[in-house]
């Protein structure tokens, strides 16, 4: 049901995108449903969010969550491989994907060699970067979004404007022209709870059909290799309870080291993205179903994906890593706020996707030369992010990476203009030859039209000749 | 929140009262029962919520306070887990619109207002969230007062990691139409947590 296109290139930007950034960004200024509804989104999560900020200290709790996610980064090989040996001990297989190309190899294959026709996931970040519907779909199998949110992405073939809300764009209206035309009839109810218990009939039929679950892991706790997958509408526990088999999609950056961090991380998790001191389900899961229990998968596969994250250890941008995808920064972006998480084309959006999507996807890349520009460093993203990423100083970092004709050209005539003025003999004969020309071309004391440098100010606005000017 | 005909909403055990708080913010009912009510208490307000069949989680809790004979006498249908029903019929798809799920939480952690559920022979991992209605069974002496305390316990050295743990912090909802938080989207409709003293 997929017309989108994949590439194998380890690339994380979509490419089914249209236009520049550019116009993607006017595109979306000048949608006014968007910019209502993505107002309504963020100053409830806001208001959410700052009661708990009071209740709980969240500030503080910062610092203790910075520490951690750094010394998790620092230690990153060593809890990998202690997460792997656990999760094995524990029944399951764990497989270490080099790129996204890599990982959608295997759960493909996988679905393959155990006949698999259709496929029940649960909203992740990660799938959606390694595009992994794209390649099931290629490949024969259904694949069904079972998320609320996402599902009524897929219906509407669009890509999750929001890490935590994924169809935060969309309003009741849409969402029911969407269900009734997915369900072939116009009996489908238009009121909010009408419209989910609709959604939730539709989808258990696929949940029973299910040969595999695909869920994303928001973190891997290395000391007893279980994954935590936290989500509010239960249907995260139904993908990795009902189906055969489990597989789990983890970014190898998403682990830390035993239970004492893994409850600081996720009593921040929540409250920094919805709000809410608690999650309704959070679903930790240690390997298969065992010996003499009656549900649960068979199999157990967690897919843990590197994707260009590794190289990123040791760098100045190492502190991405320690991102644990709650969205905050996106909510507090006043660019986010304008433009929605369409226009980043990319699964991440906002000020972390500004960041990770030009690392990811490398220097040469489009992405790296228009992203890091979204920003006005206002560094409200940096205040929010509940594990202390200072994220406008790796924005600044990523803009001094960007590398285009443009920002070259643009380069070297500072450099020029630099190195002209530095010398008070040819920063004379600058100003003189400057005024030569304003009192040539100007008239009554105005010049209206410049050539060279002076063009692009003469545009829009006259140049006095002389100072004071003329009225 | 519902008090329940012979229970309380209050208990004069501050670790409970701050449960009792958290699970109406969450948008879970409660009651505190004695034990030797609280079949009968646990039967009548799955009675009363329209409840057909209930599945139980086998475990000794639901024996002691005799679940099962006092939901007969409301007719209700009773399966004990396993129940050995089908997948369809396990999903809600066939039989009786009006299952409720009954576990027995191994923990609570009172400032959250959440339950803690451990998959094991006698508790399914799909037990709450394939139901429409989920009923828990805590024995207050189970309460702790931190989710960090309770993942403490849960995890604790030397003792197996269970294969599932599920923390349940109310009704399954979604925000995901205009933000707006709507109860039951994929799990149960209705929590009800009935605290044993
Ligand atoms: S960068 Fe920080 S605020 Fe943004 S999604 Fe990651 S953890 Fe959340």
């Amino acid at each position: 049901m997929s017309t989108r296109k994949r590439r194998d290139d380890g690339g994380v930007a979509y490419l089914d995108v249209e236009g520049t950034l550019r116009e993607r960004t006017v595109d979306a200024l000048r949608d006014r449903t968007l910019r209502g509804n993505l107002d309504t989104a963020a100053t409830s999560w806001g208001e959410s969010r700052d009661a708990m900020r009071e209740h709980y200290g969240l500030d503080d709790m910062r610092e203790r969550a910075r520490e951690i996610r750094r010394s998790n980064i620092r230690n990153l090989p060593a809890l990998l491989t202690q997460m792997q040996e656990k999760v094995r001990e524990a029944g399951g297989t764990v497989v270490r994907a080099a790129d996204g190309a890599e990982a959608c190899r295997y759960i493909t294959g996988l679905a393959q060699a155990r006949g698999v026709k259709v496929v029940a996931k649960s909203k992740s970040m990660a799938t959606e970067e390694i595009k992994l519907n794209e390649a099931l779909v290629d490949a024969g199998i259904e694949v069904v979004e079972t998320d609320l949110g996402e599902w009524i992405l897929q219906l509407a073939n669009e890509h999750p404007s929001h890490i935590i809300a994924p169809a935060v764009h969309l309003n009741r209206e849409q969402v029911a022209a969407l269900f009734r035309e997915e369900a072939g009839t116009d009996d489908v109810p238009d009121d909010r709870e009408g419209l989910v218990a609709h959604a939730r009939v539709r989808l258990r039929e696929k949940f029973a059909e299910a040969g595999i679950g695909v869920s994303g892991v928001n973190l891997g706790v290395a000391s007893t290799g279980t994954v935590c997958v936290v989500e509010n509408e239960g249907n995260a526990r139904l993908v990795t309870s009902q189906p055969p088999i489990h597989v789990a999609v983890m970014g190898m950056e998403r682990v830390v080291a035993d239970w004492d961090e893994a409850a600081h991380i996720l009593q921040v998790l929540p409250m920094a993205a919805i709000g809410q001191d608690a999650a309704n389900y959070v679903n930790l899961i240690t390997g298969p179903r065992r010996e003499g229990e009656s549900d649960g998968p068979e199999e157990f596969h967690l897919v843990i994906i590197d994707g260009g994250r590794g190289a990123l250890r040791g760098t100045e941008f190492e502190e991405a890593l320690s991102c644990i995808r709650c969205g905050a920064c996106l909510y507090s972006c006043p660019m986010w706020r304008s433009v929605g998480g369409q226009a980043y084309g990319s699964p991440y959006s906002g000020p972390i996707g500004a960041v990770i999507t030009p690392l990811l996807e490398g220097p040469s890349s489009p992405a790296s030369r228009d992203l890091p520009f979204m920003s006005s460093l206002c560094g409200a993203c940096g205040e929010a992010c509940p594990v202390g990423i200072p994220l406008q100083d790796l924005l600044v970092r990523a803009r001094a990476r960007a590398s285009s004709p443009a920002t070259r050209k643009s380069g070297m005539a500072f450099r020029a203009w630099s190195r002209l003025w530095r010398r008070p003999s040819t920063y004379r004969a600058w100003m003189a030859g400057w005024r030569l020309m304003l009192r040539t071309r100007g008239k009554d004391g105005w010049a209206t039209e410049l050539p060279g440098p002076g063009a692009g100010w003469t545009e829009v606005r006259d140049m006095p000749t002389r100072w004071p000017p003329r009225r | 929140m519902s008090t329940g005909q012979g229970g309380s909403a209050q208990s004069g055990d501050p670790v409970v009262d701050l449960l009792l708080d958290s699970l109406a913010r969450r948008k879970a009912t409660a009651q505190v029962v004695d034990a030797a009510d609280a079949g009968r208490e646990a039967a009548r307000w799955m009675a009363d919520a329209g409840v057909a069949r209930a599945v139980l989680a086998s475990d000794p809790v639901v024996e002691r306070i005799g679940l099962a004979d006092a939901l007969k006498r409301e007719g209700i249908d009773v399966r004990i887990w396993p129940t050995g029903l089908g997948k369809r019929e396990t999903m809600g798809l066939e039989g009786p619109a009006d299952v409720c799920g009954v576990t027995v939480p191994s923990l609570a952690v009172a400032e959250r207002g959440t339950i803690v559920l451990e998959a094991s022979d006698g508790h399914g991992r799909g037990l709450d969230v394939t139901s429409r209605h989920h009923v828990a069974l805590l024995p207050a002496d189970r309460i702790v007062r931190t989710l960090g305390e309770a993942l403490a316990l849960t995890f604790a050295d030397g003792r197996p990691a269970p294969s599932a743990v599920s923390l349940v912090s109310g009704p399954s909802r979604s925000s995901d139409i205009e933000k707006i938080s709507t109860l039951g989207a994929h799990g149960a409709l209705t929590e009800h947590v009935v605290i044993i003293r």
